[in-house]
């Protein structure tokens, strides 16, 4: 390929990149706190709610993301005639950033879950001889000790959501993974190169290499009770 | 005798009376102003149109949308006082997302199978297209037949036409999920020949593209392309109704012409 068709290509890239980028923050913004929800909803002492949430956890961690990115962005249109996100980039982006906010939520929830599960009991015990009421305790004793014990299962979850994100290519999301391959096929005057769709995995690393530097600082921060 | 006589007569009274329901019912749709696709679009003021990147037909050029397809669903929308919108869509997904609304049509360099015209309301034929094999170039010569090309293996792409050419010729093949998947097969020896639309083969293999060394050689059958409207919709008819005018006052031979496609342009009368 020559000097313009790879500035061609880069550009491309870099336009997808940028919705990848978009797509993995929305999502953790969204899914960081709903997941503390749904994980408070599973420890609810009222049953029913709890059980709900175990059905539901069933449902989204068990069934391919892929398929409910398709359910959410064709269903409503397809089953009652409703149109909810429009067929522009903003709606199915819109469509991506729900499925993966609420499937990273319930992921999330049952990490939260085991941190909780981590504390030892004798502090809830404490806490309330002490007075604490229990959601006190929560916020107070708990969370940040939570926290600093799932902050590795955390980031591997981060890490792949980062790769997940090309799932959505499946509604036409504009993507990384999308702006290479649509060289494969022929774009731009540049057919049949299998170049572009490989340099997405730069892109891939460099930002993952970053993720990791800073999510390893932030273990090291964290640990500051030993 | 009789009774056949009787049953003769009883069939031509049901057929009248089947008739003068049709046209009745024909009426009543007219009487019923524009039909409720045709509704919906104008509400909106926007005409979608499901595209994928595919040269000559739609592709990108300054960050607008242009082609033979792109700019004849120009001068349809402009026609209908619509605006157009053009929506890059997974081709796997067509139908959803005419279905879904997210698209009002597909109109994409579409070959007109079965499945397509059952499932939705679809244009007049505007173009002709073709399946054929690719080869390396050394080779070319000794597969000028389809009887000479039924020792190869084949690559084509899962579900496409090549596939159904492929079956109806009794070649061994292998689906891959894509056309261009296929060239790559023949030009890695992993097969000796691919099955892709003609249209395609003249924009990816030959001088001048990164496969060089491949070219294609015989056309297995001859299809022909469409724009394919949600199912009942009577935008299509809409668009049988353009067509003849653009052909008549010279716009679609004008077009085709900036394309180079007006060799494979069907004339619309």
């Amino acid at each position: 390929m020559t000097p313009e068709q790879w500035s061609i290509v880069f550009n491309a890239l870099n336009v997808g990149f940028l919705q990848t980028l978009r797509l993995f923050f929305v999502t953790l913004i969204g899914a960081i706190p709903l997941g503390l929800l749904i994980m408070l909803a599973r420890r609810s002492s009222f049953r029913p709610l709890s059980w709900l949430t175990q059905g539901l956890t069933w449902i989204i961690r068990g069934s391919p993301l892929m398929i409910q990115l398709l359910i959410l962005y064709y269903g409503p249109g397809l089953a009652f005639d409703w149109h909810p996100w429009g067929g522009g980039e903003a709606g199915r982006f819109s469509a991506a950033a729900t499925a993966f906010i609420i499937n990273y939520a319930f992921y999330f929830a049952e990490i939260y879950r085991g941190g909780i599960a981590s504390i030892p009991a004798g502090q809830e015990e404490a806490g309330l001889v002490l007075g604490m009421t229990r959601t006190q305790i929560f916020f107070k004793v708990k969370l940040l000790q939570m926290v600093k014990a799932i902050l590795p299962p955390m980031s591997n979850e981060v890490i792949t959501l980062v790769k997940d994100t090309s799932l959505s290519r499946i509604i036409a999301l504009q993507e990384i993974i999308w702006a290479g391959q649509k060289f494969l096929k022929g774009s731009s005057g540049i057919s049949a190169s299998i170049l572009p769709l490989l340099c997405t995995v730069v892109y891939y690393l460099i930002f993952n290499g970053l993720l990791t530097i800073l999510l390893t600082r932030l273990e090291k921060q964290l640990s500051y009770f030993r | 005798m009789l009774r056949k006589v009787e049953m003769i007569m009883m069939k031509k009274w049901m057929c009248l009376i089947l008739t003068a329901v049709l046209a009745l019912s024909a009426v009543g749709t007219f009487a019923a102003e524009v039909d409720a696709d045709v509704a919906y679009v104008q509400e909106k003021g926007v005409l979608v149109v499901g595209i994928t990147d595919f040269a000559p037909m739609d592709y990108l050029d300054n960050g607008e949308w242009i082609g033979f397809d792109a700019d004849m669903a120009k001068a349809f929308a402009a026609s209908l006082g619509l605006k157009v919108e053009f929506i890059e869509i997974d081709w796997d997904n067509k139908l959803l997302e005419l279905d879904n609304k997210s698209i009002d049509c597909i109109w994409n360099g579409m070959t007109l199978t079965e499945e397509i015209m059952g499932a939705t309301s679809c244009s007049k034929p505007y173009a002709n297209n073709a399946q054929v094999i690719v080869v390396p170039k050394d080779v070319a010569d000794q597969y000028q037949t389809a009887e000479a090309a039924a020792e190869l293996q084949f690559a084509v792409e899962a579900g496409s036409a090549g596939q159904s050419q492929a079956e109806a010729y009794g070649f061994s093949f292998t689906p891959v999920s894509a056309q261009t998947d296929a060239v790559m097969e023949v030009k890695a020896g992993s097969s000796d020949a691919a099955i892709i639309d003609a249209l395609m083969a003249a924009a990816v293999v030959g001088e001048g593209t990164s496969y060089p060394d491949l070219t294609y050689t015989i056309g297995l059958n001859s299809e022909e392309y469409g724009v394919a409207f949600r199912q009942g919709s009577e935008l299509a008819e809409l668009l049988n109704a353009f067509f003849v005018t653009a052909w008549q006052d010279g716009t679609m031979q004008a077009i085709a012409e900036t394309y180079g496609v007006s060799a494979a342009v069907i004339a619309q009368e």
